[in-house]
């Protein structure tokens, strides 16, 4: 299908100011939506708040609004503009937030505003925790189990298709407050309990724990004519539980048997067209269970998000602008490829190459909060680094975070040091106290677990042991532990290296 | 070992991602012999390219990464080129503006001519865009990694300054490896941060610094302060990024600062400055090319001095300085731009103090390099300040672009910061001298009040509706003593639009004796019903609640808790108070107009 000639001028709705969660990936997508737009000859216009973007710079759209992204501006802006549509996957979720509101308040269709990328039924399916559910058991994809409960009675009866460990999550309190976890029967009453009382509405989400699973990401792309591609599968380094803006990511994903991909390629596939994204990116997030490769679909992202912005550095594939020019008609297959300008679109990325992020955290900056990760963003920024192995790649990513890490440590910075007694930071590696020490770090997710990975097996921890403790998959540790014995390697050849060094 | 074997074990390593500093620790050496020993063996990186298909297909985009193998893909070219240093990740005090600057830069540079090659570790950036510049490196920027990629494409010169203090400390060594730093020289770059060389240029030009000293104990420290005398600012002085820094109002917490908080020594002395007390703080931008000197523009800080510039409001064109201040601080900027023989970019944070209506002007730092501001007063002003430096590194002269001296707007334009703290629970939210914003907001209008009411509406603090009639008409008013004759005016206007002022006991007595109606509300652990209660009962409009420094209560910090946690707008100074009051004046809520960027006239 070519073009839209009956559509002219487009509003497309920025992400805001930069907060965690919600960084300058959006900067990146905006602008390049609003190139894509405007080379085909539509006339763009911008709102934003933040002047700090490019994308609020006045070259880059037709026209720039630096106003706040509140309903009254908004419709302000759209009455004297009068866009025929409204983009809202670019902007995060700031943006897909002000566009419902727009859509549901009445005003896009006061002024004849048409929704494009996504329509408010799509958005909702994929956004409503309900409307998500039906759909995707509709397809027959599995989801964590889970059940509302307004009563202790209820209680009983949703824990046996539930299942221990079992996550309580309270409605509408504030920040999460009330949650918990409960393993057996009697913590379970107790959190119940806890939890029926701090909420507002008298009811909690009891829901199967998926915690310590494998967590990956599919980054999907569809068009008008119903093709889907993948863009590219991401896994997180951490399993679930920590907030993958805060975990370590591995792109493309490392340790699914073909099997297993195509499994989750499938389903990623069924849920884009089932959710009814009609066109453009979408992220779909899965939890795979390594004891019985189980698959449950977590999440879906119905627009442009940080793991596209990372998907697009990964492959060169530029995601923000291939959704812009599907929203206007396009459909996959008619889109040039810019790198290969051989290849269209509808090419899935292949990649000969291994991508790891590394999330960079601040917590030094604010005293008194505890540096711990969980399921609630906390990094302020990320670096990424391309390697031929996932070795390289850690390695270099591990030394672009700023950090003043030279690597993956052997860079002077360690914690602890074993192999001088007489340096003040020297550990004793067959100390008790500090494999306790060591085993708590890996339990417990800080920023720093990586590195006290490398104290573990310095102490002579096994892969076995350190999986038990992280829920870290067993092909990463085994990896940092060539890391570590190559460096071994080199500090032996060390004395025949001397002669070689010039001073 | 012989040569071949050294090779394979060094190539085994860097397959392995092992850096050059990593193995300079290994082998007990620096990282410059692991160099050279690299460099006489003959291992250096190739370059590969993203290209979508594992090299299927002839990629034509340069998008390019190291790694140790034998094929380089990238290919020659005729045109000169530039190197352009990103900032790497985000990180608070280095974010966004910076990728702005970079990108700026590169569109510049591509518009004369140049070849433009980015480096960059950064995914969520524009810099890093395929399309953005002509070579794109997606690598580590480390000394290393940025010299194995110069050697590599052999460019006419590198650019630090666009891409924060990541770049910035790469000047020095990459000079000393003979590679060209276009612009500033990195020898003023030093000069402008070493405390000794400056004080002596700054004497040299008779510009006004606050008074200071160096204290390695805390005896020292209690003489300095008692000849500088109270309040102080104190800080070590090798922590960067105002970490630790504090205002002393006293001898008996400059005690307590200097035997508890650090430990002063003559390795690690701390740095004792005469604080300004309710200095007007001021930033400026300025561009040069060694020649002519350009004001980009003149920001007034919102907060007073002591406050981060990050974390600070700020208002373009300045809004109390009087005229002749401003023309002094155009002079002053223009003396240190020749002084310190800039080319490119620089940034002046100056204090104004006032007393009895004369105003008294003091420099605080001098930034030769692009900063966090540069990306606002472009926007505020219209013009693109990192692209006019960027032709200017490149040897273009400052008179082409005729600019004026100082540019004049019509308009007023605010910038808010945002802070994340909501994602730190139970972290203060008291501003302070350290940075910890992770963005920003403008809000851009006719007048202040209303450019402000919509910086914080952008910032997502809306401002109550000056008109009775919304039940949320209680303001809480709880400030320290030295706060307390400085919030009259402000509480008046409130009065005046019909709020109810609610005071804790001290402010509430003080607003008393002012003749000014208020009630009096109990702080959390005084009784019941209490500050909390009201704002939990969702009638507050607005809490203004200035701390009492070093006695901070328990109270007083769960009462700003509260308000970040219940959504209730909140002002922790007096001057953003005063700001806050101007804003709700302008009523928001029935004059909202929006205009865009190309019909303000710049």
């Amino acid at each position: 299908m070519p073009r839209r000639t009956d559509i002219h001028k487009i509003l497309i709705i920025g992400s805001g100011p930069i907060v965690i969660g919600q960084a300058c990936e959006f900067d990146y997508s905006g602008t390049q939506g609003c190139k894509a737009l405007r080379e085909e000859g539509y006339e763009v216009i911008l709102v934003n708040s933040n002047p700090a973007t490019i994308m609020t710079d006045p070259s880059t759209g037709d026209r720039t609004y630096i106003e706040p992204i509140i309903p009254e501006a908004l419709e302000k802006i759209i009455e004297i503009e009068r866009p025929d549509c409204l983009l809202p996957t670019l902007g995060g979720q700031t943006a897909l937030n002000a566009s419902v509101e727009l859509a549901e308040s009445g005003v896009l269709e006061r002024y004849g505003v048409e929704l494009i990328g996504a329509k408010l039924k799509a958005i909702k399916k994929a956004e409503d925790r309900d409307l998500f559910k039906e759909a995707i058991n509709h397809i027959g994809l599995d989801l964590p189990r889970s059940g509302f409960v307004h009563n202790m009675e209820e209680a009983w009866k949703a824990i046996e298709h539930v299942g221990f460990p079992a996550i309580i999550r309270p409605s509408f309190t504030l920040g999460g407050a009330g949650a918990g976890t409960a393993y057996n029967r009697e913590e379970y009453e107790q959190v119940v309990k806890w939890g029926l009382e701090m909420s507002p509405v008298h009811t909690i989400l009891v829901e199967e724990s998926v915690l310590g699973w494998k967590e990956f990401e599919l980054e999907v792309m569809r068009d008008l004519a119903n093709n889907v591609v993948i863009i590219c599968s991401i896994e997180n380094f951490d399993p679930m539980g920590v907030h993958t803006g805060d975990s370590i990511t591995v792109a493309p994903a490392q340790t699914l048997t073909d099997k297993e991909y195509q499994a989750m390629r499938d389903a990623a596939i069924a849920i884009i067209r089932e959710i009814g994204v009609e066109t453009g990116g979408s992220n779909i997030q899965f939890a795979v269970n390594p004891e019985d490769g189980r698959m449950v679909v977590v999440e879906m992202n119905p627009r442009v998000s940080r793991s596209s912005a990372l998907a697009s550095k990964a492959t060169g594939f530029p995601i923000a602008k291939i959704a812009a020019k599907l929203a206007v008609g396009y459909t996959l297959d008619e889109i040039p490829n810019d790198i290969t300008k051989e290849t269209p679109a509808s090419f899935e990325p292949t990649i000969d190459y291994c991508v790891v992020k590394i999330p960079r955290w601040a917590f030094e900056k604010f005293p008194g909060s505890k540096p711990v990760l969980g399921t609630q963003m906390k990094s302020v920024g990320e670096a990424m680094s391309i390697g031929r192995t996932f070795k390289e790649a850690l390695q270099k990513g591990l030394r672009s975070l700023e950090t003043d890490r030279g690597g993956w440590g052997a860079d002077g910075k360690d914690r602890y040091v074993f192999d001088d007694p007489a340096h003040p930071r020297y550990r004793d590696p067959g100390d008790p106290e500090l494999k306790a020490e060591i085993v708590e770090k890996l339990k417990i997710p800080t920023p720093d677990r990586i590195f006290y990975i490398r104290y573990a097996f310095q102490i002579g921890m096994t892969v076995e042991e350190i999986y038990d403790c992280s829920r870290i998959d067993p092909w990463f540790l085994a990896n940092l532990l060539e890391i570590l014995a190559m460096e071994e390697r080199l500090a032996e050849a060390g004395p025949a290296i001397q002669s070689w060094i010039e001073e | 070992m012989n040569e071949k074997e050294i090779y394979r074990l060094l190539l085994e390593a860097k397959e392995f991602g092992f850096s050059d500093r990593q193995l300079a620790h290994i082998w007990k050496t620096g990282e410059d012999s692991i160099r050279r020993l690299r460099e006489r063996l003959g291992l250096r990186p190739v370059y590969k390219t993203v290209d979508t298909c594992a090299a299927e297909f002839e990629a034509y985009t340069p998008y390019h990464y190291s790694t140790y193998e034998t094929e380089s893909e990238v290919r020659g070219c005729e045109k000169e080129k530039i190197v352009i240093l990103g900032g790497g990740p985000n990180r608070i005090g280095q974010g966004i503006e910076f990728d702005y600057c970079c990108v700026h830069a590169v569109l510049a540079l591509k518009e004369i001519g140049y070849e433009t090659i980015m480096v960059n570790s950064n995914p969520e950036t524009v810099s890093t865009d395929y399309d953005t510049a002509d070579r794109l490196y997606f690598e580590p920027l480390t000394f290393e990694d940025v010299m194995n990629i110069i050697e590599a494409e052999k460019p006419k010169g590198v650019i630090v300054q666009f891409g924060g203090q990541t770049p910035l400390k790469l000047a020095v060594p990459l000079e000393n490896a003979g590679v060209t730093i276009l612009g500033t020289s990195p020898d003023s770059i030093d000069l402008a941060e070493d405390r000794e060389r400056f004080g002596a240029l700054i004497e040299d030009l008779k510009i006004k610094q606050p008074p200071n000293g160096i204290a390695v104990n805390s005896g020292q420290a209690r003489e300095i302060a008692k000849r500088l005398g109270y309040p102080v600012l104190v800080r070590p002085s090798y922590v960067l990024g105002g970490r630790a820094m504090e205002i002393v109002y006293d001898e008996a917490n400059l005690i307590r600062y200097m035997d508890l908080a650090v430990e002063a020594s003559p390795e690690k002395p701390v740095l004792v400055d005469k604080y300004l007390d309710n200095a007007v703080e001021v930033d400026v931008d300025a561009i040069s090319d060694g020649v002519d000197v350009c004001i980009g523009g003149i920001m007034e800080h919102i907060e007073f001095a002591g406050v981060h510039s990050g974390d600070s409001a700020c208002v373009i064109p300045p809004r109390t300085l009087q005229p002749s201040t401003i023309e002094l601080i155009c002079e002053q900027t223009t003396a240190l731009a020749k002084a310190l023989n800039v080319k490119g970019l620089m940034n002046i944070q100056y204090a104004v103090a006032r007393h009895n209506g004369h105003e008294e002007l003091y420099v605080l730092e001098v930034n030769p390099r692009a900063s966090r501001t540069v990306p606002f007063v472009s926007k505020a002003t219209g013009v693109s300040l990192a692209k006019i430096a960027a032709k200017v590194m490149a040897g273009l002269p400052l008179a082409q672009f005729g600019l004026p001296k100082m540019p004049r707007i019509d308009h007023i334009a605010v910038k808010e910061a945002v802070l994340p703290f909501v994602k730190f629970p139970g972290v203060d939210t008291l501003l302070g001298p350290e940075m910890r914003s992770t963005g920003e907001v403008m809000g851009i209008d006719t007048d202040f009040g209303r450019a402000y009411a919509k910086s914080q509406a952008g910032a997502g603090m809306r401002l109550p509706s000056p008109h009775p009639g919304d039940k949320k008409r209680c303001v809480v008013v709880s400030v320290n003593d030295r706060d307390k004759p400085l919030i009259v005016e402000s509480v008046k206007k409130l009065l005046d639009m019909g709020f109810e002022v609610m005071a804790t006991q001290g402010t509430h007595q003080y607003l008393q004796e002012k003749n000014l109606e208020c009630r009096r509300v109990f702080k959390v652990q005084e009784g019941r019903p209490n500050i909390v209660d009201f704002m939990k009962n969702n009638i507050t409009a607005l809490v203004i609640n200035t701390p009492l420094g070093e006695n901070s209560t328990f109270d007083e910090k769960s009462l700003r808790r509260c308000a970040l946690e219940l959504n209730v707008p909140y002002v922790t100074t007096v001057s953003a108070a005063q700001a806050a009051v101007l804003g709700i004046e302008s009523d928001l809520g029935r004059n909202l107009q929006v205009k865009a960027l190309q019909d303000y006239s710049m």
